[in-house]
């Protein structure tokens, strides 16, 4: 940590301006996803990522401006509204979770494609690479951009803070949540359009597969270390942070490393080493517990001890 | 862009497209029947966003295999790519089963892991892989016709030959190993009691998706890939039921997909990829509309048939109930659709300013009074219920009981010919 | 949802539970048939019926939880929605991710908190209520395990420690025995006899007929219809059973084929 602090301290101003936007992203995206990967929609957020596309270009068509704002503001609606079509399709027809997903994912990013492409053979001013808005271009963050990031994650993480109770019940038991009264289906809705704001809003920072790590890949590394909720909302904010961090940090030291995947890579190596190392559900613990098993049971001698069927792995 | 006047046909629209447009079209259709082969399996088996996975994995595989010396577009980099796609096939087997991660957060690691290797990669090795970004999202099909090879005097499309290579490849091993397919998607379980070798079967079909990615890569990019893999299966099952019928209807709708896509793309001058996945994705609209079961037209259709029948089945049914309380006409409303329509249909007839019922419709209404009380009896003596509540489901259900089931009922109920409510159950007219 | 720690306005005159010709379909298919009864006392009511005979489905459709086709439930006489915070619900087992990174407290502490307005998390009262709940069940030495770490009984005992937590006046179970080892079952039943002397309700979904005999006071028989229901003694006789459990109507899944086609049947 001091010496995070004082390479930080080292920095030039553009890093430190990335690095606080990029980090506040990596934070809110952790938490935020904490409850898409337990609610098994870890990919909801991909496929409103590759969605933003089209409505990126339509802004751009519509406004005539290439402004962040506004694209984001365009990019939110049709994300938003392809979330809307994933629930109908999973909703109204017999196809697969899975496979609507990847529809929704795959059609609209070519919509939004056609449209870019389009729009440049037509000349349109502004529209040329208006489709590397899916890669992001990190290096070029201002202090605006970051002040909007970094308002944006904290409005996102304040939201799940205030519902957290309301979020719990329904990520948990929607059957119970619905039976007390609560609106189980809306609530859902809400945390997957969350989801989707974090996504879009770190898209221009980021890219669109940075993203759908930092949605999925802090949230998997806490549940390696803790067994509570608000525990693993912690640590999946504290890992994005970190690793959006030290990505920033590391592309810059190194000429010509790119800083989404950088970031990527090292909360990927955090998994990685929790998988292995975490106490409890790490691989190196368990096959120490299965060796020291024999003398557990010698020294266990309370009535009633159930068999820790949680270590066994999910069918 | 090319302004279509009013007088320019079709085919000379089309004459003007070329060979160069022709190779292209070719290797999109190659491309998107190789993915539509290995696609529906891989929906079936609930396996899509593995396939989402695959070709995103695709990329450091090409960059390593370019680093090693393969040549673009030959089949080391088919190999390179197909390795790349097995890391991440065990990376997300890996982090489900031995981690205790959830499926779908397993695949999104692993697939954004392998992605941003590939990136960093391609940036650190810089000019020696010359492999765009933009490749990578959108793919380049309008320059394919360019990178020729010498085939026998003949200048072949490098990305055509490849694609064919696949083609043969994956059609062949799908054909060989169709029963186990079949077998395994069917009943993963089943199959391996059976004997069936299904891990060899998963893998050889994640082979084949592999290949098929790396083929639609160069043509179409990593992520519209995704809908050639997985749209055109999915239109297909839902408008047929069998699996070997799904292969072929997706193969049509990808090659629809593929050539509609291209020349959409090339009269509106937009990117052709993405025309492609906008097309296919209208085909799998089109499909859950008109889906002959569950579709939303054939849901319609049918709704709008049955309230039509309900209403002139009761309708007709009061008609015959005013006649037994000793009504000889039923007061007219004249003007009424149902009404004129039963009249067409020589249900009813006019007489004296009133209707009343033919013969024919008679019989009719009689049959559906009839189901009407054996329903309500048979409720009353199956179900705990009160009298007065056998009216409502009765009303609901004598618009669903057949000749056989009446007899059956009838039979359960021994000669019962009076309903709970004490009306007479009319008897089957023969 | 709203807290009401006064005693519920309990209109005597009317049954605390009573579905009025209930029918319930999947899609458009009836599941469900035209049930049609009441509860009129306190007292420890079973739904015994065969596989996919539509217990289930008979609470769920009483908490909304699925569509209803037609008919009513009333609790007390009135809809769900007044009467929401006086009902508990326990679904099945399975319907929940067991790895799911919370403790046995936290969960105990939803059926607490679940009863609150938006927002509010609950304190101290909270904290004791769902201690008291899962002491009643006997699990306060695990309240701070991963409710994964539980066995099958235990799994059962913290959801109805969750539902105790509420409060209510109405219990509603789904299969609680189900993957239960014989002690826990035991222990269970014994909870729900506890409440149901206490003045409330307890209708469990249950399927063992030997266990039920022993413990319910009042069953119904289910199968796609209501069989029969009433006291035990009464209900439980042969015919009832072997028009529950061996007369599958082969009548009504043919209706309701036809129903979910809109067209007749053959």
């Amino acid at each position: 940590m001091i010496h995070l602090a004082f390479v930080m301290a080292f920095l030039p101003y553009n890093t430190l301006v990335v690095a606080s936007g990029v980090a506040a992203v990596g934070c809110a995206a952790g938490v935020i996803g904490t409850f898409g990967v337990l609610r098994k929609r870890a990919l909801v957020g991909d496929a409103a990522a590759h969605a933003t596309l089209v409505g990126v270009a339509l802004a751009l068509l519509v406004t005539g401006q290439r402004n962040l704002a506004v694209l984001l503001v365009g990019g939110l609606v049709s994300a938003m509204v392809a979330i809307v079509l994933l629930v109908l399709i999973r909703k109204f027809t017999r196809t697969r979770d899975d496979a609507a997903t990847a529809i929704v994912l795959s059609v609209s990013f070519g919509l939004g494609i056609t449209l870019i492409s389009g729009m440049v053979s037509r000349g349109i001013p502004g529209s040329g690479g208006l489709e590397r808005f899916l890669l992001g271009h990190t290096a070029s963050l201002t202090a605006n951009d970051a002040l909007l990031l970094g308002t944006v994650s904290v409005v996102g993480v304040l939201c799940i803070v205030v519902g957290l109770k309301e979020a719990t019940m329904v990520a948990f038991d929607p059957d119970f949540a619905a039976a007390s009264g609560w609106p189980a289906a809306t609530l859902d809705l809400v945390l997957i359009a969350l989801i989707a704001v974090m996504v879009v809003v770190g898209l221009p920072a980021a890219g669109a597969v940075l993203v759908t790590a930092l949605v999925v890949i802090p949230p998997a590394v806490a549940r390696q270390w803790t067994e509570r909720l608000i525990p693993m909302l912690v640590i999946a904010g504290l890992v994005g942070f970190l690793s959006a961090l030290s990505g920033v940090v590391i592309s810059s030291l190194a000429v010509q490393v790119p800083t989404g995947p950088v970031v990527v890579l090292v909360a990927t190596a955090f998994l990685v080493l929790s998988i292995f190392g975490a106490p409890c559900r790490g691989i190196l613990w368990r096959t120490r517990a299965v060796s020291s098993l024999s003398s557990e049971f010698l020294t266990k001698t309370e009535v009633g001890v159930a068999t820790p069927t949680g270590t066994e792995r999910r069918p | 862009m090319i302004a279509l006047t009013a007088d320019t046909t079709f085919m000379s629209w089309l004459d003007s497209i070329g060979p160069l447009h022709g190779w292209a079209i070719a290797t999109a259709v190659v491309v998107s029947a190789c993915c539509a082969i290995v696609g529906t399996p891989l929906v079936v088996r609930r396996m899509s966003l593995l396939g989402d996975a695959i070709s995103h994995a695709v990329l450091p595989g090409l960059v390593v295999a370019v680093l090693l010396g393969a040549q673009p577009g030959g089949i080391g980099v088919l190999v390179g790519a197909t390795a790349a796609a097995m890391v991440t096939v065990w990376f997300t087997r890996f982090l489900y089963r031995q981690a205790g991660l959830w499926e779908d957060a397993s695949v999104g690691v692993s697939f954004t892991t392998l992605f941003a290797a590939g990136v960093l990669l391609v940036t650190i090795s810089g000019s020696r892989v010359d492999l765009d970004p933009g490749c990578v999202l959108y793919g380049i099909l309008e320059l394919v016709p360019f990178d020729t090879v010498d085939l026998y005097g003949w200048d072949i499309p490098r990305a055509f030959l490849s694609a064919s290579f696949v083609l043969l490849l994956v059609s062949c091993g799908m054909w060989c190993t169709w029963r186990w397919q079949l077998f395994t998607a069917f009943d993963c379980d089943a199959a391996k009691a059976a004997g069936v070798p299904t891990v060899a079967v998963t893998v050889g079909l994640l082979v084949g998706v592999s290949l098929a990615t790396v083929a639609g890569f160069v043509a179409v990019g990593a992520i519209l890939v995704v809908a050639m893999l997985v749209v055109p299966a999915a239109a297909a099952e839902r408008l047929v039921h069998r699996l070997h019928h799904a292969v072929w209807l997706a193969v049509m709708i990808a090659v629809v997909g593929a050539i509609g896509g291209y020349l959409l793309a090339w009269r509106f001058g937009t990117s052709a990829a993405g025309m492609m996945a906008v097309v296919l994705g209208v085909e799998y609209v089109i499909a859950i509309l008109v889906a002959p079961d569950d579709g939303v037209v054939a849901r319609l259709v049918s709704k709008l048939v049955y309230l039509w029948r309900v209403q002139c089945e009761d309708r007709l049914a009061s008609f015959w109930r005013a006649e037994e309380s000793g009504y000889a006409r039923h007061e007219s409303t004249v003007g009424g659709l149902v009404d004129r329509w039963l009249r067409v249909n020589g249900q009813v007839q006019k007489q004296e300013n009133a209707l009343v019922l033919t013969p024919q419709g008679r019989v009719n209404a009689e049959v559906i009074v009839r189901s009407h009380r054996l329903w309500e009896t048979w409720l009353g003596r199956h179900v705990d219920l009160p009298v007065d509540h056998l009216h409502p489901p009765a009303e609901w259900i004598e618009h669903h009981l057949g000749e056989q089931v009446r007899k059956r009922i009838e039979n359960e109920l021994g000669n019962e010919d009076v309903d709970p409510h004490g009306s007479v159950i009319p008897r089957e007219k023969r | 949802m709203t807290g009401n720690n006064s005693a519920p306005e309990v209109h005597a005159d009317n049954p605390m539970l009573e579905w009025h010709d209930l029918t319930v379909a999947y899609g458009r298919r009836p599941v469900l048939w035209n049930v049609d009864f009441e509860i009129q006392d306190p007292c420890l009511f079973g739904i015994i019926g065969p596989n996919g005979a539509g217990k289930s489905t008979l609470l769920k459709a009483s908490l909304d939880l699925v569509q209803r086709a037609g008919g009513t439930v009333r609790f007390w006489g009135q809809r769900l929605a007044e009467v929401r915070s006086k009902i508990a619900y326990v679904p099945q087992r399975e319907t929940v991710d067991w790895d799911f990174p919370v403790s046995v407290m936290d969960v105990v502490r939803m059926g607490a908190t679940s009863r609150l307005g938006w927002f509010r998390r609950g304190g101290k009262r909270e904290r004791e209520l769902a201690l008291a709940s899962l002491d009643h069940v006997g699990l306060a030495d695990f309240a701070k395990r991963q409710i994964g770490k539980l066995s099958g009984g235990q799994q059962q005992r913290v959801f109805l420690a969750r539902a105790l937590a509420r409060e209510a006046e109405i219990y509603l179970l789904d299969e609680p025995m189900a993957g239960v080892d014989a002690g826990s079952q035991e222990q269970i039943f014994s909870i729900l006899a506890e409440l149901r002397d206490q003045g409330k309700l307890v209708v469990a979904v249950h399927h063992d007929i030997r266990t039920a005999a022993q413990w319910f006071d009042a069953i119904a028989l289910v199968d796609m219809r209501l069989v029969a229901a009433g006291p035990t003694a009464e209900v439980l006789t042969p015919e009832n059973l072997t028009m529950t459990y061996s007369g599958r109507l082969g009548i009504l899944d043919e209706i309701g084929e036809a129903v979910e086609r809109r067209g007749r049947t053959s």
